[in-house]
């Protein structure tokens, strides 16, 4: 069968999956799977057949995990879905990341309350992840907007970054045993102390496979103006590291604002990478107009891509997993709003286009070619 | 839930959207004399209904209501909630919850 760019679109009222030749020309859309019940996270593993999971948030009868072994036709629960061991006093409020790990039927899965859960077995069963579930720091986590939640897993090896909101950026360097809070030059705006150890309010993290050393970060902005106690805080919103999470520095100069959610790295160049700047108090689009930013040299500086954007009147969000990019040899970017649309960028971003104009409230957009 | 058949004294009320975890089933017979023994018997012989009735720390779902014939057992003595013979106990979700 000849390869297809399949999209995941998790909503608030389910999942859809979307579907395309490899020249993208247009999409066919299915679902809603898990119908009614918000969805947060996808994945689309295609370390051999390929395997599409949803995570399916019933706030009437609690968490499971939707998995589809027919490219997104239908899907059914896993056994069972991540739950804190009894005694634990906590209990699984939603499921924000799903990622692969290092074995075939490996999977990691980050929850609120910040927790992290590995399953060895394509899903069906998982096992709490100590190391970062009962780290030391982990009951003096505090809930961000969008709840106390271990969004982000990138895994390079026996390296694992997390990212906790709020609770900042967190690194095992040995497999997931141990964390380490690793949050030198992330700010937390919201702080009397603007650069604590840990507590920062990370939105998300990415990393490029071939240059796992580099990170970028978006962080939560927004603080230009502060004149609190500690002074301001610019560009602490856009960060990089070059030293695999250690160190952080800003790369925010030259965007409009340094608040966002996602943020997403080239498939074929590790210094390029894009940011949907948020005006800070509403976190809608700048002026109703919405734009994607790029960076070809790994931050140093910005250009606006709004081709085909509307120029005014748009004042949705983006949420954190709402953006992702494909890796065909002209990527194109995805990125799925508040207000129900999918709108895709070719040639890099360099021209928009609506895909979908009336979905329910898009949570998270992945794509992947199978 | 099966295995008292032939004492069974009460009857659980399933909604739609929870009988694909106790084969299609709209009623549940119990033996159980209170709610709290009922939902202990179903983490015993459902569990996967069982877990969508009740988070992982014992607590019943913050969107779903138990009521015991018309009453919630919030009025009544809550999870302690004695049953009778011919008691049914209803397990609805709540109004609340979704958006």
């Amino acid at each position: 069968m000849p390869e297809r760019v399949v999209l995941m679109i998790g909503t608030r009222k389910g999942v859809f999956v979307a579907e395309s030749s490899k020249a993208r020309k247009s999409f066919t859309l299915r679902g809603p799977f898990g119908t009614g019940v918000a969805v947060y996270t996808t994945l689309i593993d295609n370390r051999g057949a390929p395997r599409l999971y949803a995570s399916s948030c019933n706030p009437f009868f609690g968490m499971k995990i939707l998995r589809s072994t027919d490219l997104g036709k239908t899907f059914k629960e896993t056994k069972s879905a991540p739950e804190f061991p009894k005694g634990d006093g906590r209990a699984l409020a939603n499921i924000w990341s799903l990622e692969p790990g290092a074995g075939k039927k490996d999977l990691w899965c980050g929850v609120e309350p910040a927790s992290l859960f590995r399953s060895r077995d394509g899903g069906d069963s998982w096992e709490m992840v100590e190391g970062i579930s009962n780290h030391e720091h982990a009951r003096q986590w505090q809930p961000g907007a969008g709840g106390l939640c271990l969004h982000t897993i990138l895994r390079d090896g026996d390296r694992i970054h997390l990212g906790i909101s709020t609770g900042g950026h967190y690194l095992s360097e040995d497999g997931g045993e141990t964390f380490q809070a690793s949050n030198s030059g992330v700010g937390a705006g919201f702080n009397p102390d603007p650069y604590p150890e840990f507590g920062q309010c990370v939105h998300k993290m990415v990393q490029h496979k071939d240059a796992p050393g580099r990170l970028y970060m978006q962080n939560h902005g927004g603080w230009a103006e502060w004149d609190g106690p500690g002074g301001r805080r610019p560009d602490i919103g856009v960060l990089r590291s070059d030293d695999y999470g250690r160190t952080w520095r800003s790369i925010a100069k030259g965007l409009p604002t340094d608040f966002g959610f996602p943020i997403v790295v080239h498939p074929h160049d590790p210094d390029t990478v894009y940011v949907l700047p948020l005006e800070p108090a509403t976190r809608t689009c700048p002026g109703g107009s919405p734009a994607v930013w790029r960076s070809e040299n790994g931050g140093a500086s910005w250009k606006k891509l709004a081709k085909g954007f509307p120029k005014k009147e748009s004042y949705y969000t983006v949420q954190r997993d709402a953006m992702d990019i494909d890796e065909q040899k002209s990527p194109a970017l995805y990125f799925g709003t508040t207000t129900g649309q999918l709108w895709m960028g070719r040639d890099g971003g360099e021209e928009w286009s609506c895909l979908f104009e009336s979905l329910p409230p898009i949570h998270c957009v992945k794509v992947a070619t199978v | 839930m099966g295995q008292n058949a032939g004492i069974m004294s009460a009857t659980v009320f399933i909604p739609g959207p929870l009988r694909e975890y106790c084969d299609g089933a709209s009623r549940l017979p119990t033996a159980a004399g209170s709610v709290r023994a009922v939902l202990e018997e179903l983490g015993r012989n459902r569990p996967s209904l069982y877990r969508n009735v009740c988070d992982e720390t014992g607590a019943v779902r913050r969107h779903i209501n138990i009521f015991v014939n018309d009453t919630h057992m919030r009025d009544r003595d809550g999870l302690d909630t004695k049953l009778v013979p011919g008691d049914e106990v209803i397990i609805l979700p709540s109004v609340s919850g979704g958006r």
